[in-house]
């Protein structure tokens, strides 16, 4: 992760301030769909926007953890279990990143 | 450097000899709070992708979300998120350059600790309202 500490602060910012509008639209819709069962939790992420605007709050959000995460790791682990660490939190991001754009073009572009 | 003098001394970030502060306490709430999103995050690309996929894994998603445990769960989700959003917004305000007087800082800190707690009594009383009702 060496010489990308510019880029990296950057991007957490970038991305910081995307994330701004979407998180304050999360916290609204988590209001509305508390223990939501399946049929109407459904009927709300095909509307138009809501699978997008959550797609997109995962996906920036990921990598918004990601180097967050990566901070975190660089700051308090010395031992070779770093290395390691830094990996997962790639393939976390990544995951993360694929499960969720399978799911929202599955359901507001395929479905 | 002379031999043996780096043996005895405290490890940074000094946590040891520093005094408490409402702005250390934003600091570490705000990577707590980060932590605590990206495990809530991952749950809920699960809870989306058990929404696209499966039906019987969104009844185990659910069953879990709905659960005491789940509740512990949504209210520290939401609390984190609250918080790490304002904090969020006091550290875009600094890259500024703006508002890092001390009386400043530790004031916004304070504001910070009480709107999030404040917004997320409101969300999950609003929300959990809302369930009653419908």
């Amino acid at each position: 992760m060496s010489r990308k500490g510019t880029s990296s602060f950057i991007i957490q910012r970038a991305s910081a301030v995307l994330l701004i509008p979407l998180a304050i639209w999360l916290l609204i819709n988590i209001v509305a769909h508390i223990g939501a069962d399946y049929a109407s939790a459904r009927a709300w992420l095909e509307a138009p926007f809501n699978g997008l605007l959550l797609g997109a709050f995962l996906i920036i959000g990921a990598w918004h953890m990601r180097i967050g995460m990566m901070e975190i790791i660089a700051d308090y682990i010395y031992s070779s279990l770093k290395g390691a660490l830094l990996f997962i939190n790639w393939l976390v991001a990544l995951g993360v990143i694929a499960a969720v754009a399978w799911s929202i073009y599955h359901i507001s572009f395929a479905g | 450097m002379a031999e043996g003098a780096t043996s005895e001394r405290p490890l940074s970030p000094h946590l040891q000899i520093w005094r408490f502060t409402v702005t250390m306490a934003a600091s570490i709430t705000h990577r707590g709070t980060g932590a605590v999103i990206y495990g809530g995050s991952l749950l809920l690309a699960v809870w989306l992708y058990a929404l696209t996929f499966s039906p019987s894994l969104f009844e185990v998603v659910s069953g879990f979300v709905n659960s005491p445990i789940g509740f512990i769960i949504i209210a520290g989700y939401v609390w984190a998120l609250s918080f790490h959003l304002m904090n969020g917004l006091r550290h875009l305000y600094w890259d500024s350059g703006r508002g890092l007087a001390p009386k400043t800082a530790a004031m916004t800190a304070w504001l910070v600790y009480t709107a999030s707690i404040l917004l997320t009594v409101f969300i999950l009383w609003s929300g959990y309202a809302a369930r009653g009702a419908a």
